[in-house]
């Protein structure tokens, strides 16, 4: 609102540019208010196209990544759903693009609007969902669904669905995840066999081997070497810190001292975060993980040491590298001869469990603004999707073109055309009602999810699925929404990232200190406040799940 | 002349200030409007009508957080001492400009100084992260190889601050000599030949002739740097700053980003943005009012 002040510049050759171009801009923002306002207003009254068709908005995440000759808001797949349900329905289903990095931010502004808002909106976060809810921005969908979802509620089941309700009132419908499992461990095979070493088994085991990596240098690598590699993403250090939580612990304890933020589980109050903590600070004044991963928040630092052969352990998403968008492995393989990289399960608990978090078996929540006058649109489009083959057609393309079947399960097919796989680049954002692939049963899901990489990792990769779902830890829900987490959510994940890494940077003597004082600042900036009420609605019973 | 007689012979002057005029009042004074937020429970849904006064509970809040302290502790530390490093900089650079002869090296200087200002901050960003990062830094990779310990330019929040700073003078300093060089080609040159035929020499003549030629630019300059004490950039600290220094990085504007935008409080968020401009008036009006004490000269 004060910009102003600092754009006031004056008597000189810049003033004189800075006032024409500023009001060449006035001009023309003059111009597009006057259109926009048009074209508002237009919309509003009709809502239908020339045509006679209704519109129905719907949010797409726009990740840049739209191959030459189409656009977020038309290609194959927008095409498909207008031919498929739009043609039959009279309604024209139209793209909102939404930049997939500030998505929160974007979606904040457009449910500001009100009148501008897409029928079908969706965020990972459950915050979010919850202060909407809450603020009385969201359609009741209760009764539509009942009206006009019979196969999406079938689709997602009960379960699922109880995702998106708040006090018995379903305000989002929650995408299904068919996959769970999280994070598997991938360490350099060609390494350990030249050290002579067999592929750690323990934390502690990895700790010696991250030293004779260290001390050895088994690839020749020198100063670059990062025998660990970090960064302040969570598929980095979420399975070592959750491997430190002590087991067993009670179902209060569960309750009342995780956090979640955002969409997760955080361990923040569990008892043995903190060892967990110290173990990365060890690790990190030994010299052991990377030095700069506090600045590596996007994994691309790690990604390319890892395709450079510099990194000789990671935690990762599991199977992430094996996936041609990645292209994480494939890239070690060109750069660096014999490089080999096996899947693991090595951080052990204090139980000699491989202990690491998994996803709830919700993915989006998808919301209807109470704005929209298109709720009954928008749950037919949801519904249409999940009948018949739609949603399968939708993540699969087309059968002999994109992929075969084998036993039930669609297998990707690696000569597939440009054409036919530039299909595909978007489902994931498209086919919003699911997370994964869907192709029938639990087996069968898994197996189209790991028929996706190309057949040469097919066997890492199944590895690396049966590993991220051992011994995980399932979140914990509450019934009802925990206000200070909506509240408090966003910039509490800022502190804990802080507390990360301040905390792992420290030097050795100065780490209780150092821990100490961010604990604080992460308690009194709302962590707290979540305490509080998590302890509160535990003791009336509102634990759920 | 009558004004009716005056109005009608300028008439098409006037009809050209209306454009500005209504930049201002649509984009100016239009969002003021929305300072009201700042009063009330700002509830989206219901829009700035429908949701309820709360008088000052929101300036309750945010004087409470002890972040607000912390980042406007950064913004005023980051910002004074770029006042100290930065404003300088351009200062220098245009006298020591002025003074070159080879009109060809001139030129050519001052494109290169230019060219920083029209990178955006985050390719900036990039490029500090490739050039002072402690693993994939090459500063860090010539001097390590060199035998010696790392220096944590970007994450310990010491050295962060000189990475800042000198990335700001950088990335500022070659256009800000722009408004200098111009105030410059007003100085009489018969001053610097009288004073050459008097025998004085270059750094008298800077001294007794440039600067004080220089003045009211400095000032007016000054007195705009002083009314932005209080606000800050928003891509600069958020882009070279990181989880490891954000004791010192963490802004205003980037705290306003936080509660406002990602955590969709925006009454909060209005308030700190009230607070800025109302610190940003008096700053601006008490640095007027000094100059005009002092030397005479001020801007309003």
């Amino acid at each position: 609102m004060n910009k102003g002040v600092g754009k006031m510049k004056l008597v000189s050759g810049k003033t004189w540019f800075k006032s024409w171009s500023g009001m060449m801009l006035a001009t023309v923002l003059a111009g597009t208010t006057v259109l926009a306002g048009c074209s508002s207003s237009s919309s509003e009254a009709g809502a239908t196209t020339a045509d006679g068709k209704s519109v129905l908005k719907v949010e797409v995440f726009d990740r840049g990544n739209s191959p030459a000759g189409s656009t977020i808001s038309d290609n194959y797949m927008t095409k498909l759903v207008n031919e498929r349900f739009g043609e039959p329905n009279k309604i024209d289903v139209q793209y909102v693009p939404i930049p997939r990095s500030e998505e929160l931010q974007k979606l904040n502004v457009l449910m500001a609007s009100g009148g501008d808002v897409p029928d079908i909106v969706f965020t990972y976060d459950q915050g979010t969902f919850n202060r909407y809810a809450q603020q009385g921005g969201l359609t009741d969908l209760t009764d539509l669904l009942n009206q006009y979802g019979p196969n999406l509620k079938k689709f997602l089941g009960e379960d699922t669905l109880s995702y998106g309700q708040i006090e018995g009132k379903q305000f989002a419908i929650p995408g299904k995840r068919s996959v769970l499992g999280k994070y598997a461990s991938y360490i350099r095979q060609d390494w350990l066999d030249a050290l002579k070493m067999p592929v750690p088994q323990t934390t502690d085991e990895l700790y010696n081997t991250l030293k004779a990596f260290k001390e050895k240098d088994p690839g020749k690598v020198g100063n670059g070497l990062i025998p660990f590699g970090m960064t302040i993403a969570p598929a980095q250090y979420e399975p070592l810190l959750w491997s430190f939580v002590q087991q067993p612990l009670t179902d209060e304890q569960k309750y009342t001292l995780t956090q979640k933020l955002g969409s997760s589980d955080y361990p923040t109050l569990l008892p043995g975060f903190k060892d967990g903590l110290k173990f990365m600070n060890k690790l990190y004044n030994e010299g052991l993980i990377s030095r700069d991963f506090g600045l590596d928040e996007d994994k691309k630092q790690l990604w390319q040491d890892v395709q450079n052969g510099k990194v000789g352990f990671y935690t990762e998403d599991a199977g992430e590298l094996y996936f041609t968008y990645n292209g994480t492995y494939k890239n070690l393989q060109a750069n660096v001869k014999n490089a080999k990289l096996t899947p693991a399960d090595v951080f052990t608990n204090n139980e000699g469990k491989h202990a690491k978090p998994e996803y709830a078996s919700n993915g989006l929540y998808i919301m209807i603004p109470k704005s929209s006058s298109k709720a009954v649109e928008a749950i037919k489009y949801l519904d249409w999707m999940a009948s018949g083959k739609n949603l399968f057609d939708m993540q699969n393309g087309v059968e002999g073109e994109n992929y075969t079947l084998k036993n039930g399960v669609p297998v990707a097919k690696e000569d597939a055309s440009t054409e036919a796989q530039n299909r595909l680049y978007n489902y994931g954002d498209m086919a919003i009602i699911a997370n994964g692939k869907v192709a029938g049963t639990e087996e069968q899901n898994n197996d189209a999810y790991i028929m996706q990489v190309p057949e040469e990792y097919q066997a890492d990769m199944r590895k690396s699925v049966e590993i991220s779902n051992t011994d995980t830890i399932a979140p914990v829900n509450f019934n009802k929404p925990i206000e200070a987490e909506a509240k408090y959510g966003s910039a509490l994940q800022d502190k804990y990232s802080q507390l990360i890494v301040k905390a792992t940077m420290a030097p050795t003597a100065q780490f209780n200190a150092t821990y100490d004082a961010l604990l604080k600042d992460y308690m009194s900036s709302g962590g707290q406040a979540i305490l509080d009420e998590r302890t509160k609605v535990f003791q009336e019973g509102g634990a759920s799940k | 002349m009558k004004t009716s007689t005056y109005l009608r012979r300028y008439w098409q002057l006037y009809f050209l200030l209306i454009l500005p005029l209504a930049y201002f009042a649509i984009f100016k004074y239009g969002p003021m409007y929305g300072v009201q937020i700042a009063f009330k429970d700002f509830n989206f849904f219901q829009g700035i009508n429908g949701s309820e006064w709360i008088g000052w509970d929101g300036f309750r809040e945010v004087f409470q957080n002890q972040d607000f302290y912390r980042t406007l502790r950064n913004t005023l530390m980051l910002n004074i001492l770029d006042l100290i490093v930065s404003f300088p900089a351009p200062l220098i650079l245009a006298i020591m400009l002025y003074e070159v002869k080879a009109l060809w090296f001139k030129k050519l200087s001052q494109t290169i100084l230019y060219i920083p200002h029209f990178i955006s901050w985050v390719i900036i960003g990039g490029i500090v992260y490739q050039v002072f990062g402690t693993q994939s830094g090459f500063i860090n990779n010539l001097w390590v190889s060199m035998g010696f310990q790392p220096i944590p330019f970007l994450t310990d929040p010491n050295y962060w601050l000189i990475t800042y700073l000198l990335t700001g003078v950088w990335q500022s300093a070659g256009w800000g000599t722009i408004l200098y060089l111009a105030a410059l080609t007003g100085i009489n040159k018969e001053l610097y030949e009288a004073a050459e035929v008097d025998g004085a020499t270059r750094m008298r003549r800077i001294w007794h002739i440039t600067l004080p030629g220089l003045r009211p630019t400095i000032i007016t300059l000054l007195i705009i740097n002083l009314g932005n004490m209080v606000t800050i950039g928003f891509e600069r600290p958020y882009v070279i700053g990181n989880v490891a220094v954000q004791e010192y990085s963490d802004v205003l504007s980037t705290f306003v980003y936080r509660i406002g935008l990602e955590s969709g409080q925006y009454t909060l968020a209005t308030v700190v943005g009230l607070f800025q401009a109302v610190v940003g008036l008096i700053f601006v009006l008490g640095a007027n009012f000094a100059a005009k004490k002092t030397t005479g000269e001020g801007i309003l």
